[in-house]
């Protein structure tokens, strides 16, 4: 009986520790508090991080790309998620953001209003941005128009419409250490930026585990498509028979080694990474070439 | 004895023939779709691998499969996309409905396509850098309409 008394007291204290680590993390004010953005270099983060392919309306084509009023349906095993409005407008976008909230949200995944967001935001990835790119991400996004659609809300089921639940989900997942650890090559460690920070490639590319993290030990080996449709192809290098120029190709103009071309999600990824300089698509193959195999 | 397994073999071939039409009357259709691509992507390849730079740039040759790649865009229309001819429902067809629900907005990817290709047949033998620059053009072409109408084969 009283072993009993004694279990209670600790699984609420356990209870309890859970609760207080899961709590949201912002980043403290003083990470961001000397920085100046550079919209010019900010462009480049923000077709590098895929921003747009995400957050524009279905279909946009062309200027309309740069108008991020959400909308964007996104099917997964927990329910479908809505891309919300990151537009400038300010009561229905988020025009009022300071740099701080812009960096909480995408490094940690904390809304302004210290809430948790669920990680169909790739934060998991983009936690392993500079805050210098941050800083000019926001300075770029600054120069975007602003669009009064108002966000909706995701459609989840219990218990994933729980947001406490995602501090847990972040102790387990949210980590600043690379997929592919150790000393690269200087492009290959650019690429490795670009892939695992910027581009999230391991956010479709790589299998998850039953909760819902990516399973660093089979990184980029391939996963089911979230929307239902087939499965997001392994593209380490034992099955992606690929040279770097071929990657460099297909990142280029979509086109495969058999002159295939991309379609699906990837499609917009190619269109992003177009925009980049060649030397940035050329690192992204360096570092895919370098992934370890995954059978 | 020679001219009867002719004949057996050329009635066996009419009539499998025969039989593969009544099985899918867009078999025929589904192959030319097919086949077009393919001419495609063989053309694609010749300028695909000077861009890559594991060929050397020859602007006859580069020039040569531009002008089959107009030529090929040319001959897309809805002619190949009879409806019916459909993914699920035309034995290894990929073609997405939606093909048919936005037909007007197919046919623009189809003039896009067009245009892409009469811009790089210029760019394609002018010089290197210019075939570099206008591969993405023709890319870009093809994959707005692979990213809109076609099922994704895994």
């Amino acid at each position: 009986m009283r072993i009993m008394r004694w279990l209670i007291v600790l699984g609420l204290a356990a209870a309890g520790g859970v609760y207080l680590m899961a709590r949201p993390k912002p980043l403290a004010a003083a990470a961001v508090a000397e920085l100046t953005g550079d919209a010019v270099h900010g462009e480049q983060v923000f077709w590098a991080a895929g921003c747009a392919s995400c957050h524009m309306a279905a279909e946009a084509k062309g200027e309309a790309e740069l108008v991020l009023s959400g909308g964007q349906r996104f099917p997964s095993d927990f329910g479908t998620f809505i891309a919300p409005n990151i537009s400038q407008d300010v009561e229905h976008g988020i025009g009022s953001w300071t740099l701080l909230d812009l960096a909480n949200a995408i490094t940690r995944g904390v809304s302004p209003k210290g809430e948790h967001y669920y990680p169909a935001l790739p934060y998991a990835s983009y936690a392993k941005m500079e805050m210098q790119d941050v800083a000019d991400l926001y300075a770029f996004l600054k120069t975007l128009p602003a669009d009064p659609t108002p966000s909706q809300p995701h459609e989840l089921g219990f218990p994933f419409n729980i947001r406490d639940s995602i501090g847990v989900w972040k102790l387990l997942f949210l980590s600043k250490n690379w997929a592919l650890p150790g000393n690269l090559t200087p492009t290959a460690t650019r690429g490795r930026y670009i892939a695992e920070a910027m581009a999230h490639c391991g956010e479709c590319h790589t299998p998850r585990n039953l909760l819902g993290g990516m399973d660093t030990t089979r990184w980029l080996g391939g996963a089911p498509n979230p929307s239902g449709d087939g499965r997001i192809p392994n593209i380490t290098p034992g099955k992606l028979a690929w040279s770097a120029a071929d990657i460099v190709q297909y990142l280029t103009t979509g086109f495969t080694p058999d002159f295939d071309s991309v379609g699906g999600h990837m499609a917009h990824v190619v269109e992003n990474m177009a925009r980049l300089p060649e030397s940035d698509r050329q690192a992204v193959a360096e570092y895919i070439l370098a992934v370890p195999s995954v059978e | 004895m020679r001219l009867v397994l002719m004949i057996v073999a050329a009635g066996a071939a009419l009539a499998s023939g025969a039989f593969a039409e009544d099985e899918d009357p867009f078999a025929d259709t589904v192959e030319i779709r097919h086949g077009l691509m393919l001419q495609m992507a063989s053309e694609l390849g010749k300028v695909g691998a000077m861009a890559k730079e594991e060929a050397p740039y020859d602007a006859a040759v580069a020039g040569k499969a531009a002008a089959n790649i107009v030529a090929i865009a040319s001959v897309l229309s809805m002619d190949q996309f009879p409806a019916g001819s459909e993914y699920q429902k035309a034995t290894d067809s990929f073609a997405l409905p939606a093909i048919w629900e936005k037909q007007d907005d197919f046919l623009t990817k189809i003039a896009d396509l067009n245009t892409a290709a009469a811009a790089f047949q210029t760019a394609a033998s002018t010089d290197l850098a210019s075939l570099k620059t206008g591969m993405e053009g023709i890319g870009g072409a093809c994959a707005a309409c692979h990213k809109a109408y076609r099922q994704p084969e895994e």
